[in-house]
């Protein structure tokens, strides 16, 4: 792989909007970057995507960056929008959704949970800044256990999604999604491997990766917006898949990926429709 | 035309059909329910689809999601549903997306009884969503044809608007069995008074142009036009922006879009007796305005100098109706009076507004007449079982 900055955004984002407004330090351009590489190394066009984006950091963020068409939903909505654009769409445009975590894991988890179920083709790229940042630093769902937030400011401890089984993905993998994936952000090349896969699986994707927050997370938690300090803190929290450590809190690799394995929601609506309109009958 | 006895629900199915609907998305709710059950039989067979969605707020934002595939989409709901559209309800004024709702209404608040027709949401057609900064199209039909020409009327002013349009029912109407003729060609279509209007796709690269203009095609993604929409304020080409002057600009088309041509639905009332400048007008819409109309009809024989306006174009509230100072009676499926406040804000001074509602039942013949006969003669109304105040 080879990352050459200036003509993937030539080729595939807007200038207007790359770069972004996100704070300095911010980890989720690297997250972004390593979807629109994939989407590079895997040859795909401006017209082959529809992108769709969320409220908060992430959705804003990445709002209107791709060159092509592109919507953002209400607060844990675009998963809903993207089930009907689903069925309106050709089935070879594909989506792709970058949301953030408390888009994804909070007030829309029960959206979401359904377009696994339906196995809608989209990848859903979660960015997980470990909370909510745009509005100041709240904990969200999927928060280290006993982080302090400006909501939590004796440390967070309630059971949340990334408790000893209650993981999120594992949700998901019970609702039905066929492609499961977690990767922080300075996962590089290896998250572009993974991302080619997410996108590549006819069904519904995900891919959950957390990345850094010097402003308001590094700040209340760490006790400092150097961005050095939060992105190494990253790094000691975060391992391969089997290789986790006691303070482990990312277990990073493809953690299910069934790809392919069942109808996707277009291609079984569709031809549902097509027969009972031809025979009367399923 | 084909006839049918059949229900309002079954005539709003082939309305929305007929108008070019192929895409249903709902939850079911009672007295919805029967509408969702119709689309989910007869979508399939025109090659349109039904999806049953998690929760009212799924469902809405399913139907934007195939309205920016560009299908024209509807959902269908009663007031405890409805109150879950003001998310996607909000997303498609803003976004310009049209899209098309029914809202059955039953007695509330919250569920109240599920099998009794209500009018509670009056002013929530008008304000389904947060924020302000928009008008809103709704119509109100009073029988089961109607209903399926005022959902060919919505998807038509939806289109041109580009935006939500709401079909606002009741209990009654849409459960009720009628007589009910359904066009099988364009002539007929015609002769029923429905006109339709074809989904285009805006091209850009201006897709919020800041003006009043209708027939500006809406966003449809997926036509790689590098088309924008989101829930934040738009540029001109539907960037995200937060500067106050951009939002005056799209609050502004929101607002006059509608205001500046109204002149395209406002037609959608009907006058009972009105043309000798009667010395009372009772207005209604839905449900009762039927029994207001027998009523009316038995008072005129007793003498009595009364007309009826019924209201099918509720929002933006049609004040040009209201221009005679007079006695004007509000008859509602509520107690706590809705439309009677709009035509006490609508009469010129000088008229006199007085209200008569209901709460889960309906006004009977004998008791408007009764109400008629007082008010003409200046005596206080009687209250039974309710105190109404000074309406």
């Amino acid at each position: 792989m080879e990352y050459r900055s200036s003509e993937i955004k030539s080729k595939y984002l807007r200038s207007r909007k790359i770069p972004s407004t996100a704070c300095s330090g911010c980890g989720l351009g690297m997250n972004h970057k390593i979807v629109v590489q994939a989407i590079k190394e895997l040859k795909l066009e401006v017209s082959d995507i529809v992108w769709g984006t969320s409220i908060g950091c992430a959705g804003r963020q990445t709002f209107a960056t791709w060159k092509g068409d592109g919507f953002a939903g209400t607060h844990g909505r675009a998963y809903a929008i993207a089930r009907g654009l689903r069925i309106a769409l050709p089935p070879e445009k594909r989506i792709i959704l970058t949301v953030g975590d408390g888009d994804a894991f909070g007030i829309g988890l029960t959206h979401l949970i359904h377009a696994a179920r339906s196995n809608a083709e989209m990848t859903v790229i979660v960015n997980d800044n470990l909370g909510y940042q745009s509005t100041g630093g709240q904990f969200g769902w999927t928060t280290p256990q006993g982080s302090h937030t400006d909501s939590s400011p004796y440390g967070m401890f309630e059971h949340n999604l990334m408790s000893e089984n209650m993981d999120v993905l594992e949700i998901l993998k019970g609702a039905g999604a066929t492609f499961l994936a977690r990767h922080v952000a300075m996962d590089g090349a290896w998250a572009v491997e993974t991302m080619k896969k997410a996108i590549l699986n006819r069904g519904f994707s995900l891919v959950h990766m957390p990345y850094p927050c010097p402003t308001n997370f590094g700040s209340t938690e760490l006790g400092s917006r150097n961005q050095v300090n939060i992105f190494r803190w990253f790094k000691e929290h975060a391992a391969p898949l089997g290789e986790e450590k006691e303070n482990t809190f990312w277990a990073c690799g493809i953690w299910h990926d069934v790809s392919n394995s069942r109808p996707e929601f277009h291609e079984l609506v569709h031809e549902t429709v097509e027969k009972i309109r031809r025979t009367g009958t399923l | 035309m084909k006839r049918f006895l059949e229900t309002g629900n079954f005539a709003i199915t082939e309305g929305a059909i007929l108008a070019g609907c192929r895409f249903f998305s709902g939850y079911p709710i009672t007295p919805a329910t029967e509408l969702a059950e119709a689309m989910s039989l007869r979508l399939p067979q025109e090659g349109g689809f039904y999806l049953q969605a998690e929760d009212e707020c799924a469902a809405m934002h399913m139907c934007i999601g195939a309205s920016l595939g560009g299908m024209k989409a509807m959902t269908a709901t009663s007031g405890p549903g409805f109150i879950l559209y003001a998310d996607p309800y909000g997303w498609a004024l803003g976004c310009e997306t049209p899209v098309v709702v029914l809202n059955s209404g039953r007695v509330g608040p919250v569920s109240g009884i599920t099998g009794a027709p209500g009018q509670g949401e009056f002013y929530l057609m008008r304000y389904p969503t947060q924020g302000g900064n928009f008008e809103t199209i709704c119509l109100a039909p009073n029988s089961a044809q109607e209903c399926m020409a005022m959902t060919v009327e919505a998807f038509y002013l939806s289109e041109r608007f580009r935006m939500p349009v709401t079909v606002l029912a009741d209990q009654l109407i849409t459960d009720g069995f009628e007589d009910i003729s359904v066009p099988e060609n364009d002539d007929e279509m015609k002769e029923l008074g429905f006109r339709t209007y074809p989904r285009k796709v805006c091209q850009g690269p201006e897709f919020y142009p800041f003006t009043d203009d209708l027939d500006i095609p809406p966003v449809v993604l997926g036509h790689n036009t590098g088309a924008l929409c989101s829930d934040w304020t738009p540029t001109l080409e539907g960037y995200d922006i937060e500067e106050v002057e951009a939002h005056h600009k799209h609050a502004y088309r929101l607002i006059y879009k509608v205001r500046n041509h109204r002149d395209l639905f406002n037609h959608h009332y009907e006058k009972k007796f009105m043309d000798d400048d009667p010395d009372l007008i009772v207005v209604s819409y839905g449900t009762p305005s039927r029994v207001v109309n027998t009523a009316v009809t038995k008072a005129r024989e007793q003498g009595l100098k009364v007309g009826a306006l019924r209201l099918i174009n509720l929002w933006p509230f049609p004040d040009e109706h209201f221009s005679r100072a007079t006695k004007y009676l509000s008859v509602e499926l509520n107690w706590d009076g809705e439309l009677v406040r709009e035509v006490q804000r609508a009469v010129p001074d000088g008229s006199e507004v007085h209200f008569l509602g209901t709460c889960g039942d309906l006004p009977t013949v004998p008791d408007l007449i009764e109400t008629f006969e007082k008010l003409l003669k200046n005596e206080p109304l009687s209250r039974k079982g309710w105190i109404l105040e000074a309406w």
